[in-house]
């Protein structure tokens, strides 16, 4: 809200420049966005809390601000002429629905004459960027930004039948608002109606058809206080805002409306003529009952953290109007209308803590026994990002936004979290899955010529039945880059089967690869799946001509919780105190037999001596049949208890070796 | 044949020694010339004392004495030599093995953690090392959680669906971590000492400093005896220890449904330390956070005594304490995951 320094000052006279008032205003609690200073005027651009609409007028600011200077507040002064004839001979005002419209005060100022506004009033509206229309709307305008109190000024001989009704609109009554658009009503929304229709929207804008015009003589005068949500359900409805609007839906001072519409008639007449007539018309069923709050002195110390004095709390109380009795305990205090977010103790601590200042309050430690702890996995989170970083992959952190399409291709049967509102259509559901969005990294990165990356990221997917996290690696270009010291290596599919590997041996797990189907949107021929925990592969030829990719792109999706929920590692093994004994084996197999089959027929003979098996050798050609292929491997054996003999170690080599034959039909290269 | 010819002999050998020492200038010949004097066969010492038996038994002594003197001698100058040689050859090898070590390292691709990450565990440790637990909850939020418990009428503009992302009529994406709060002052009595840190999401267009998601971390205390000085001394703890020690923290009356008093967090400029420069347009404070006291209608939600208890709580986005630990002037590049902005991150 805009604010005048000069306005200000017609209520009290502030001791000090703007600069300086600027920051009183911020340590209030009214935080000034802008200052502008000019030749005459400095202005503050001020955002008032939603609980302060006391603060929404220049009367409301000075009051704080000569509270804060503890000066005294003058309010502005007039005088009110009425004729003898009266207001009620020649209106009437009902309000029909007094839980939407709490008071309803309106006065009859006949024969004024509407033209332009004296200067004062219209640079006064104009140097707050509000455009001047007539004298009687522009004094409508200006008591509201004085005082705080939404006014409208109706053309009384448009109203029909003499009387004003404050009603919920019919069902499809329409009404053409100020502003020229036709509006559809409905019964939720309260209107002020005259004998046959709707006039005006109730606390929002006033009808085109009742409007003041250059022709206008009389005038009826409108102030009232309206149901806060009603008119905000309402302008939200009609998607209609207003400064009226804006600050009936924060709720305005229902003691105000009368004195805002004497001073409203005082000032119409002082610009536009005309005879006020007597009385204010004033329905107010809904009187506002009074308010009591109850300070007790030694919350002051317990919630604040520092005593104050009484002798302070007293001035701030009187200083904000707040009426305050001394009890046995502390004070009981009697709230003033425009105070309505006042109504428990803590709202008076906040007042005293807000005035007295909050850096006159110590900075303390809460006092405490006990201990700190992180998330249930977060030491083992810890470890999996170390290990990550040491391979080589780098983290993202990628939007949890995406389009149905794109997951769609990758998650068919997973019903996603949709939004009712999405900002965009690619961005109307949440992921259910991390690959679109890290494919759509590696693209970024592609696109700006970064070819070699290592990425991780551990997020969040999102389905309609839960929310679940998961780790994604991807990998695409040079493992090794060409350099004086080694040449190029790209990334294949066994590092990142290492790397995971490497992975899961920090948890304790082995990566075993059995039959189960890979989705397809991985190379079938390039891709190991171990059941739900791990699959890692080659991303489908199919899938990176979707991303443009021209290199292979290698990802491996696990399951990160299953991961972290082991706890991790294996129970320490002692350093063998004996010697190892390592035999190689040169074998010749059948095409098609896979090293997994070669393991597995190797272990079958259940040798516990046996330490490991490796393969380090393959020959696709050679001098053997060409339905063969030769493998060499090592077997490493181990005792805990002895020194192996050799007679044994040939006797465990022949049976793993009859095993093989057995088996895989598998033989021994001469 | 007399001693004396016999010793004259044994002088004539050492000073030809002596004379042919410093032509010994490698291993070779070191070789040849301990050969020439000392082989055993041919060498002209060895050929010296082999004619010892021939001399008179009263002149032996003192020839022998001499021979002995001029072997032990030979041997020592020979072993001299051959440590020089030793070390001069070691050099040269060294020499030869020698790299242009003004190359570049071979050096092993290393991940980096995401800056997200690493200032969220940073501000995390701060906090456990003060006695917090860390807390975590859906995104994926009810609106009760979200806004009914934590005081904010259903009339609060934040509910409106311009700001928050809805799902169905209740249910939403979570506008801040308070539901976490929430959900576990339920699961538990006073003393509750929590942060939860987590994504979150508004429904604001990307820009240098807006983003539809970004991370925030809430801290949460409700214990016997809590109070606002409290809250401000645990803000201005958590800031020296992130931003360091010099840095100064400001409070400004504010208002949140949800507390009360209601403050504006601001911390003392880090780029200029309060002096006033572009970043703080000159006010030397940069507004980091929302804090206040528990606004007591929280406890009725909760079943938590209001009388007994007091509580503070305070919440700031990760993603702006990041840019302003870092000095990263657009919250875009969390997102868009360039490795030239990731490499630079441990």
């Amino acid at each position: 809200m805009k604010v005048s320094n000069n306005w200000l000052k017609e209520f009290v006279a502030i001791p000090e420049g703007p600069q300086q008032l600027a920051t009183r205003f911020t340590n209030l609690g009214l935080a000034v966005d802008a200052l502008e200073s000019h030749a005459d005027d400095s202005l503050f651009d001020l955002d008032v809390a939603t609980n302060r609409p006391d603060c929404l007028s220049h009367f409301g600011v000075a009051r704080e601000v000569a509270a804060a200077y503890g000066l005294p507040l003058k309010p502005p002064k007039f005088e009110l002429a009425e004729s003898e004839k009266r207001a009620s001979d020649v209106f009437s005002i009902s309000i029909s629905d007094p839980e939407l419209c709490a008071r309803y005060c309106g006065r009859y100022i006949a024969g004024v004459k509407i033209g332009a506004s004296p200067d004062w009033l219209r640079t006064r509206l104009e140097s707050i960027g509000v455009r001047s229309i007539n004298n009687v709307a522009d004094v409508t305008n200006y008591v509201m930004l004085e005082l705080g109190q939404p006014l409208h000024a109706f053309d009384a001989d448009t109203v029909s039948g003499q009387q004003i009704i404050v009603r919920r609109a019919e069902l499809d009554e329409k009404i053409t608002t100020l502003d020229g658009v036709e509006r559809q009503l409905n019964p939720s929304m309260l209107v002020i109606a005259d004998a046959s229709r709707a006039v005006a929207v109730a606390g929002v804008m006033g009808g085109g058809e009742t409007e003041i015009s250059p022709s206008t003589t009389n005038v009826l005068l409108e102030s009232a206080n309206f149901d806060p949500l009603s008119i905000r359900k309402t302008s939200r409805a009609l998607g209609l805002l207003s400064e009226a609007s804006y600050r009936f839906e924060r709720g305005a001072d229902v003691e105000m409306a009368k004195y805002a519409c004497d001073r409203a008639a005082a000032l119409i007449q002082a610009v536009a003529g005309g005879t006020i007539y007597r009385d204010v018309i004033d329905v107010y069923p809904g009187a506002r009952t009074s308010v009591t709050a109850t300070l007790r002195r030694h919350r002051i110390k317990a919630f604040l953290g520092a005593p104050v004095d009484d002798a302070i709390v007293e001035t701030i109380f009187e200083r904000l109007a707040l009426k305050a009795k001394s009890t046995r305990d502390g004070w009981s205090v009697e709230v003033p209308s425009h105070r309505i977010d006042i109504t428990r103790e803590e709202d008076l601590l906040e007042e005293i803590a807000r005035h007295y200042g909050f850096d006159k309050f110590p900075a303390t430690l809460p006092r405490w026994s006990g201990y700190g702890s992180g998330l249930p996995l977060e030491s083992e989170e810890r470890i999996l990002r170390n290990r990550l970083s040491a391979v080589g992959y780098s983290e993202v952190v990628t939007m949890a936004f995406s389009d149905e399409p794109a997951e769609r291709k990758f998650r068919p049967s997973v019903e996603p979290v949709r939004f009712l509102n999405p900002m965009a259509d690619d961005e109307a559901i949440l992921r259910t899955s991390l690959l679109p969005s890290m494919l759509r990294t590696i693209q970024w990165n592609l696109n700006r010529g970064i070819r070699d990356m290592q990425l991780y990221e551990i997020g969040k997917t999102y389905a309609q039945h839960g929310e679940r996290r998961f780790l994604l690696l991807a990998a695409t270009g040079a493992l090794r880059e060409k350099s004086l010291h080694e040449s190029e290596r790209g990334f294949g599919f066994f590092d990142l089967k290492g790397d995971v590997e490497d992975i899961l041996d920090t948890f304790g797990f082995e990566l075993s690869v059995n039959g189960d189907s890979v989705p397809e949107y991985y190379h079938p021929g390039r891709t190991v799946r171990d059941g739900d925990r791990v699959v890692l592969g080659e991303l489908h030829p199919d899938y990176a001509d979707l991303y443009k990719f021209k290199h292979r792109v290698y990802v491996a999706e696990i399951d990160v919780e299953l991961l972290l929920e082991s706890k991790g590692g294996r129970p320490l093994r002692t350093i063998p105190k004996f010697p190892s004994i390592r035999r190689d084996l040169s074998l010749l197999l059948n095409k098609g037999t896979r090293y997994g089959d070669v393991e597995r027929a190797v272990r079958a003979v259940r040798i516990p001596e046996l330490s490991r098996v490796q393969p380090f050798d393959r020959l696709d050609a050679g001098s053997f049949p060409e339905s063969k292929y030769a493998l060499a491997i090592s077997l490493m054996y181990q005792s805990a208890e002895r020194t192996l003999t050799d007679d044994e170690v040939d006797n465990f080599t022949k049976a793993i070796l009859d095993s093989l034959k057995q088996r895989l039909d598998a033989e021994l290269r001469q | 044949m007399s001693s004396n010819d016999g010793i004259g002999r044994l002088r004539a050998i050492e000073q030809q020694f002596d004379a042919e020492r410093v032509s010994v200038v490698d291993q070779r010949s070191l070789e040849d010339t301990r050969t020439r004097y000392l082989s055993r066969k041919s060498g002209l010492l060895t050929l010296e004392l082999q004619s010892l038996g021939k001399l008179p038994k009263e002149q032996r002594a003192e020839f022998g004495r001499v021979a002995n003197e001029v072997k032990v001698k030979i041997e020592a100058s020979l072993e001299t030599l051959q440590s020089t040689i030793d070390h001069r050859e070691k050099q040269a090898s060294l020499e030869r093995e020698a790299l242009d070590v003004t190359l570049p390292g071979n050096r092993r691709r290393v991940g980096h953690r995401h800056p997200l990450t690493v200032v969220r565990k940073e501000i995390e440790d701060i906090f456990i090392h003060m006695g917090y637990t860390v807390e975590d909850g859906p995104e994926v939020e009810s609106a009760y959680y979200n806004f009914d418990a934590l005081n904010i009428p259903i009339s609060h503009p934040a509910r409106d669906p311009r700001d928050t992302f809805y799902i169905a009529d209740n249910l939403l994406l979570r506008t801040h971590t308070s539901p976490v709060q929430v959900r576990t002052m339920e699961k538990m009595q006073p003393p509750v000492r929590i942060i939860c840190p987590g994504r979150v999401y508004r429904r604001d267009a990307f820009d240098p400093t807006h983003s539809p998601m970004f991370h925030q971390v809430e801290c949460l205390i409700v214990d016997e005896g809590i109070t606002f000085a409290d809250l401000k001394g645990t803000l201005e703890r958590f800031h020296k220890q992130f931003f360091g020690e010099k840095t100064k923290t400001r409070l400004r009356p504010s208002f949140f449904p949800f507390v009360e008093p209601g403050a504006e967090v601001d911390v003392s400029c880090v780029f200029c330390d309060g002096s006033g420069c572009r970043v703080c347009k000159g006010t030397g404070w940069i507004e980091v956070m929302g804090a206040g006291m528990v606004h007591p209608n929280l406890y009725g939600f909760v079943n938590y005594d209001a009388q007994k208890y007091t509580g503070f709580a305070f919440g700031g986005g990760i993603e702006r304490y990041t840019m302003l630990k870092y000095n990263i002037n657009d919250l875009q590049l969390f997102f868009q995951n360039d490795m030239r902005f990731l490499e630079q991150f441990q």
